[in-house]
């Protein structure tokens, strides 16, 4: 056995690109040091490197002396000098993208030069994998993959809103339009009805969210999906996982770069929702209650939506300093995001201090750090869009005297708003720090401990106020007491992960295999206390201290509530071994073989461990002879995937069986309460890993001399034993609503995915064209059933305590649930000839007897939709020509329905969408809409609130200048460039809410418009320079 | 190479060595099954978690008192749309295996099952006083065999669960097999309780032995084994350590003043101050609106009115009319609710009226979840002993107790309620049965008494009742889907 760098130069090709992230530095770093102290000039040889092509000198080449681990690289102007030990040598060239190149030199040669021919076909660029790179041929799973330039397209504190659109598989809902937000994200379909969310793994640091990352400091986001490249994340995988690189340092030597960029921008409200004016709600009304309003037309109208919606700014600035030295490279850089929210009072900012180093003892040795420091600081409004929605029209935001009006039943908003103090701030600590060592050309080993820490904290005040109604009594709305609510949360989670990564090649065998062993501990602890009627109002006094408030039964109320413990999801301890062999023979058949074995201390001892094993098999057709005379395909790769993944994003709570110990008993003449305390739910001992089998089939293809690239995949994620909680028969003793843990249900995602890219230039003109989407089919396989538990799942609840959701046994997760409607009662003998609820009347909605049984009852709702898309697609094009540069992305997903559960919860009389207009007034009037009512009957959950929420968006338009060089020099600077930019410029859809993208974290709770704030339209200016 | 063998290996041990420790991670803040009851106040604890579920809203008939709406007794009450399709039904045998408060009052009644019997399994094997740990076993039985009680008369055939960890499906278990384990329960409380003189002032509301010999005159009673009925309920009497009597006062048997009173054989303390400690049952039944007291279920009905004997001061102790004043509080009702709704012929059908019996002094709801249900009363006690020694041909001793409740009613006030004289045995049994109505309405008995008599059909006929379908409740529907298979419905029911 030889290893790599002793073998041919064509193995040696494949070898440097490997480790030339960082060995090649390493060794022009070394020469770089030797140079400058040595005299012997005798032993120089010194040159210039081109492009066979286009005669253009290459900077950064590596260049090694065979046979030795002594090498420089070149410098800007693609120079190079060397010395050499002995007379003569083989310098082997190496570049990124180019065919490596021997050449035999003689000691004290100058301006040698040196031709390397571009590697078209190659595609050697490596692909970080998590545990490692692997060269993109070799890869046999499905990745997606977005760099650093489509990160920026969309403005958000989030990173991940840049894969919406860009990444087949993948479907990213925001979750509300508010500053700060996070948003849902799904990779292919829904997997289970916990937490259904991918892992991130930041520089090797495995994380929940990404929110504390400043979008501009990621190099590159990868998107693992199969079963073959998610298998080494283990009970993590399940889920799909998407992997961050963040920038490192530039590899220009000596020469730091400074990057500045800012955007200033403006965001508001795309649309408004049609809503009766004054007037309107005024004819309606007196149809309901007759003789409510004497003169329609004298009643005032208050434009609700226009007094809470303003335009808000936004804006974002960064500035980094790279640069590489002998003794190792660093990124540093400070951001600033602040948005505000288009309703007062909501509001987010957050600073990102960023710091990635490498330092090199010497050429086998280096250690280093990337470590994120993020603190934020968040303002949330009440919400005020529900509110909006249901305020009565004809009533008016303010009395004479300015104090504010009584909205009945819901409250003034803008009260709401003014006597209402949220906050949420913390700050977040992310990072690692890792040491490598190059053990010899094959084997590297490393060693990293990473850390998550989190400070969360929550300060909600509510002011001492009083709305008055127009007779000078207290409203419903008021507060006697002003309120404060105080909650701190530490996570705390470390992380150490030893690996070693062995890369070889066997005459036309290679192989890339990584080994590791990793630990991981998560803590966290939350406070939260209530009190009231501290001292002062102003923030000074925002403390609870004992003995504020004396009540009317004079009792001393200290604090309302106290809560201290864990967050049940963020305390477990994790031990893993992990595998991977990346088999390729003579670059035409390929394998990956992973292997991980998860203990998770969630489980008890029987449980505990999950195996979580991989296989996939690839085969690069175009290298077959026979594909030799097939000019027009440059790249086609079959590859087929199958593996086990787990998820263990679950309450540890759920095995042990606890003590209810807030029980009371009351004895004694007079009455005194005692303690009591007994078994609690029953636990499930037997809980164990969800599991989810996933296969998948992919081909890509690249023709036209990889102008064109296609990427097809179909994917069969089966989940089971997922764990439910499960209603238990009453004899149990649980108690009424209590649930227990099992593991139960069975789920299956289906579907194609495609993304297709198109890249090419017309003279100066440069453009390109990506399309992507993926169908999903989502379906319930088993929930429970047959142990004596229950078979369905019900979620969505509405404020009113009804629930609009129903998964089970052959619908789709988080199903919608409700009556199905069949027109309305036009008349006496059409109500006398259907079953009917009681409550029905003539002008109604008809609802259908759904099980046929004569009778209309509760069992007669049945699903009416699914929040889950058919298909979830995206398109994006972009040009280039000259100085300037534009760029459009569009976005979307087809065959989702979105409940309108706003429009459902009427306990009281609130103000109506327009289409109350077209309602039933007598036979024959309207067979859609029913006869007006302020709630009741016609509100039932039913398929009348079932609205398409397929859409199209044109989610980023971008125009872009870029300052002519001559201009720049006189600046100092290398690069500038200046942009104007929109997100969410337009939306197509049918639904009639402020926004059809409705996300939510809880699967069994999704696609419910229940007040959702709004996503606004933003249109903003910038500028990035380089000096 | 050599240091980092060394370091692998070393690294290798640790993770080794370390995984099986660190892997075992134990509730925050949270006492597991294996820690609790361990010690003598655990013990008490574990004990004090049965009566708990006294106090649960869901124990009181599923959050209202529904079986007296099944009875002519009283209608739903409240607003003429609260709770309509929710308790409505009950009202005129409309109800379904799935309507509202079934499958609450089941599971309650199986979660106090469940809590007595983590008592009788766990409390053996702790090291503590002998006799409490007798005494805390006794007073679970006694409440398992209440319980129990409750399920048999109301569902008939149901699982029979004596562990704290049973199987997911268990099939129900013939109705004498139920009555077994009653049995065995309160004889057990019978014997081993202490009486109520023996508790301490602060442990009053605690099962006796009285409430155990009661609550088996009842339970014989039920099952017309008039011979035990007669026996354990003269025991009840009889004994001279137990210290019952009647309250002198009608009202005081259910009101405050005689919480714990020598009328109280078995009642359920609660508390007024807020959730914790507080009984929800008053408060559902409390005067609706002015003063606004509670939700006002439980509705007097005309037909109680004319139950009451002329003048017979029970009448007001047991029905709060609109304009009543109590405590100094004039009673004004309900905006929402008719003072009167007639029917089609304009008759009067219902009359905007409260249950007396739950009122607690004051004019917020707060103070009147601090009612104190009475389970068991003395007066009870007297007329199943009446009836008991009728049945068993002992009229002129029936007549003794009949006549003990009738003179505590009439309050002194000679010219009312007078002594009932009647020897013939089926004419005192009517008697004695009118004056169960009367002395007990609104207390929960009516429909049983009606059914166990076999008077249902004729008294409820009219308003819905069907014979063989309507003497138990129907098995929660939520509880047969969870079988899959294992519970049958009730007959008649599917």
């Amino acid at each position: 056995m030889r290893s790599v760098i002793q073998f041919s130069a064509k193995s040696e090709l494949k070898k440097r690109n490997l480790f030339s992230a960082w060995t090649a530095v390493i060794m022009s770093l070394v020469f770089a040091g030797f140079l400058s102290t040595s005299a012997l000039a005798q032993t120089q040889v010194t040159g210039t490197v081109y492009d066979a092509e286009t005669q253009e000198t290459l900077p950064g080449v590596n260049i090694r002396i065979k046979n030795t681990n002594n090498g420089t690289a070149t410098d800007g102007e693609g120079l190079f000098s060397l010395n050499l030990d002995s007379t003569r040598a083989t310098l082997v060239f190496t570049y990124i993208g180019y065919i490596t190149k021997e050449v035999e030199v003689i000691a004290g040669t100058t301006n040698i030069s040196v031709m390397l021919s571009p590697a078209i076909n190659e595609l050697e660029g490596m692909i970080v994998i998590g545990y490692g790179a692997v060269r993109k041929r070799d890869i046999t799973g499905s990745v997606g993959q977005i760099s650093s330039k489509e990160i920026g397209k969309v403005t958000s504190l989030n990173a991940e809103q840049s894969l919406q659109g860009k990444v087949s598989g993948v479907q990213i809902t925001t979750t509300s339009g508010a500053p700060g937000a996070g948003s849902a994200v799904r990779i292919r379909g829904v997997g289970t009805f916990n937490n259904s969310s991918p892992i991130y793994v930041v520089d090797g640091v495995i994380l929940d969210d990404i929110s504390f990352l400043n979008p501009a400091d990621i190099q590159s986001m990868e998107v693992l999906k199969d079963a073959s490249a998610t298998a080494i994340y283990g009970s993590r995988g399940a889920n799909g996982v998407v992997l961050v690189q963040t920038k490192s340092g530039s590899s220009a030597l000596d020469k730091p770069m400074v990057s500045y960029s800012s955007e200033i921008g403006i965001q508001q409200l795309e649309k408004q929702i049609d809503l009766l004016n004054g007037r309107e709600f005024a004819i309606i009304s007196n149809e309901i209650r007759p003789g409510s309003y004497n003169n329609v037309d004298a009643v005032p109208n208050t434009d609700w939506q226009n007094l809470i919606f303003d335009a808000a700014p936004i804006q974002n600035h960064q500035i980094s300093v790279s640069g590489s030295s002998e003794r190792g490279d660093y990124y540093v850089s400070l951001g600033y995001f602040q948005q505000s929210g288009i309703i007062e009072g909501s509001n987010f900012e957050r600073i990102t201090l960023k710091l990635n180093n490498t330092y090199r003892l010497n050429s086998n040795f280096k250690f280093g750090n990337n470590i994120t420091i993020a603190p934020y600081n968040q303002q949330v409004a009440p919400n005020a869009t529900f509110a909006v929605y249901r305020a009565q029209p004809l009533l008016e935001p303010f009395y004479e005297d300015g104090s504010f009006g009584v909205v009945y039943n819901v409250g003034n908003p803008l009260a709401d708003i003014e006597y209402t103090d949220n906050y949420n701030s913390g700050i977040r600590v992310v990072g690692n720090v890792f040491a490598e060592a190059l053990i010899s050309n094959s084997l590297i080993l490393k060693t990293s401990f990473g850390t998550d820490a989190a400070l969360n904290r929550a300060e909600n005040f509510t002011n001492a106020f009083t709305v008055f109604n127009p007779d000078g009594t207290a409203s419903q709305q008021n507060n006697k007491f002003n309120d404060l609510f105080k909650a701190e949360g530490v996570n705390y989670t470390w992380l150490w992960e030893n690996t070693a990564n062995y890369i070889q090649d066997f005459d036309k065998n290679q192989i890339n295999a990584v080994v590791g062993l990793t630990l991981q501990q998560t803590r966290s602890e939350l406070l939260r206390l209530s009190g009231q009627n501290v001292i002062r109002e102003g923030e000074d006094f925002r403390y609870i201290r004992p003995g504020y408030i004396i009540d009317e039964a004079n009792n001393i109320n200290t604090l309302n509530s106290i809560f201290n413990g864990v967050d049940a999801n963020q305390y477990y301890n994790l031990v893993s071994y992990l595998g991977r062999v990346v088999y390729s023979y003579d670059n035409k058949y390929l394998a990956t073989v992973t292997f991980r074995a998860d203990g998770s201390s969630k489980f008890a001892k029987g449980n505990r461990w999950g195996y979580f094993p991989s296989l996939a098999l690839g085969w690069n057709i175009d290298r077959e002879s026979f594909m030799e005379s097939v000019e027009l395909i440059d790249n086609l790769k079959l590859r087929a995937s199958y593996g086990i993944l787990g998820n263990e994003k679950i309450n540890y709570l759920g095995r042990f069986s606890t003590i209810n110990s807030g029980l009371f008993s009351v004895f004694g003449n007079p009455d005194a309460i005692f303690n009591a305390a007994t078994y609690g739910v029953s636990g499930n001992s037997n809980l164990k890993w969800e599991t989810t089998t996933q296969t998948d089939v992919g081909m890509e293809i690249g023709v036209l001399e990889e102008r064109l690239l296609i990427e097809l995949d179909y994917y069969n994620r089966l989940t089971e034993d997922i764990l439910v909680p499960l209603s238990t028969p009453g004899h149990l003793g649980n108690g009424q609503g209590q649930r227990t843990l099992f593991n139960a249900a069975t789920v299956k995602n289906t579907g194609f995915e495609f993304s297709i890219d198109w890249r090419d230039n017309v003279g100066q003109l440069g453009y390109g064209v990506n399309v992507v989407g993926n169908t999903i089919y989502n379906e319930i396989q088993s929930i429970g059933g047959n142990s004596g538990v229950d078979s369905l799942l019900i979620g969505g609840f509405l404020a009113n305590g009804q629930s609009v959701t129903q998964s089970k046994k052959g619908s789709s997760i988080g199903a919608f649930y409700g009556y199905v409607t069949d027109g309305i009662f036009q008349n006496q003998q059409e109500l006398d000839d259907y079953p009917s609820l009681s409550q029905a009347g003539v002008g109604d909605l008809r609802f259908v007897d759904t099980n046929g049984d004569g009778q209309l009852n509760g069992d007669d709702r049945t699903t009416i939709g699914s929040p889950i898309p058919d298909f979830v697609y995206g398109f994006s094009f972009d040009l280039n020509y000259r100085s300037w540069d534009m760029s459009v992305g569009f976005q979307g997903q087809y065959g989702n329905e979105i409940f309108n559960g706003k429009n459902v919860v009427r306990p009281d009389p609130y103000n109506f969408e327009q289409h109350v207009f077209d309602r039933w007034t007598g036979e024959g009037t309207s067979n859609t809409e029913p006869r007006p009512s302020f709630g009741g009957y016609n509100f039932l959950p039913s398929d009348r609130f079932i609205e398409d929420g397929s859409y199209l968006r044109l989610r980023s338009l971008i125009i872009g200048y870029s300052l002519p060089p001559r201009f720049l020099e006189r600046l100092g600077m290398s690069g500038a460039r200046i942009y104007v930019k929109g997100n969410n410029l337009l939306t197509w859809t049918k639904y009639s809410g402020y926004t059809p993208e409705i996300g939510s974290g809880n699967v069994i709770a999704n696609g419910i418009d229940a007040g959702i704030y709004p996503i606004p339209r933003m249109i903003l200016a910038g500028f990035n320079t380089t000096f | 190479m050599k240091t980092i063998k060394t370091i692998l290996t070393i690294t290798l041990f640790i993770f080794f060595s370390a995984c099986d420790g660190f892997l075992d991670v134990s509730p925050q803040g949270e006492l597991t099954q294996e820690a609790f009851p361990t010690n003598p106040e655990d013990a008490l604890q574990a004990t004090n978690a049965v009566y708990s579920s006294l106090r649960d809203w869901h124990y009181h008939s599923g959050g209202f008192p529904i079986l007296d709406f099944m009875s002519d007794d009283a209608l739903k009450g409240s607003s003429p749309n609260d709770g309509s399709s929710t308790v409505g039904p009950y009202e005129d045998f409309t109800h379904s295996p799935t309507q509202d408060g079934l499958d609450r009052w089941w599971n309650v009644l199986y979660q106090g099952i469940r809590r007595a019997n983590i008592v009788t399994e766990s409390i053996p094997s702790i090291t503590m006083d002998e006799g409490l740990k007798t005494r805390y076993i006794a007073e679970v039985s006694f409440l398992r065999g209440l319980f129990y009680f409750d399920l048999v008369r109301a569902f008939g055939e149901v699982p029979l669960v004596t562990t704290s960890e049973p199987d997911l499906k268990i099939p129900k278990s013939p109705v004498e097999d139920i009555y077994e384990v009653i049995i065995e329960d309160l004889e057990f409380a019978a014997t081993n309780l202490p009486v109520k003189s023996e508790y301490g002032t602060n442990d009053l509301g605690r099962a006796t032995s009285g409430a155990a010999n009661a609550l088996l005159a009842r339970m014989y009673l039920y099952r017309s084994d008039f011979e035990n009925a007669e026996t354990y309920a003269l025991a009840v009497i009889n004994s001279i350590e137990y210290e019952y009597d009647l309250e002198p006062v009608f009202t005081d048997a259910n009101g405050q003043n005689g919480e714990h009173g020598v009328e109280s054989v078995f009642e359920i303390g609660a508390a007024a101050t807020g959730g914790a400690g507080g009984n929800q049952y008053a408060n559902t039944q409390g005067v609706r609106g002015t003063p606004n007291r509670g939700w006002g279920f439980n509705r007097p009905t005309i037909s109680l009115r004319d139950a009451f004997e002329t003048d017979d001061p029970r009448e007001e102790g047991t029905i709060i009319e609109l304009g009543d004043v109590i405590d100094g509080i004039t009673i004004q009702g309900d905006s929402q609710t008719p003072d009167q709704t007639k029917d089609g012929m304009g008759n009067v059908i219902e009359i905007e009226s409260y249950n007396r019996k739950v009122w607690i002094p004051g004019t917020s709801t707060e103070t009147q979840f601090g009612h104190n249900r009475r389970l068991i009363r003395y007066a009870d006690v007297l007329l199943m002993a009446a009836e008991a020694l009728n049945e068993n041909d002992k009229q002129g001793m029936a007549l003794i107790h009949l006549n003990k409740v009738r003179e505590r009613a009439r309050e002194g006030n000679a010219t009312i309620l007078p002594d009932i004289v009647e020897m013939d045995k089926d004419l005192l049994r009517d008697i004695i049965f009118q004056e169960r109505r009367v002395e007990l309405a609104l207390e929960g008995h009516r429909f049983w008494d009606l059914v166990r008599t076999g008077r249902a059909s004729d008294v409820l006929g009219p308003l819905g009742f069907i014979e063989g379908k309507h003497e138990f409740l129907p098995i929660p529907q939520s509880e047969i889907d969870l079988s899959q298979g294992s519970l049958i419905q009730n007959s008649n029911w599917n």
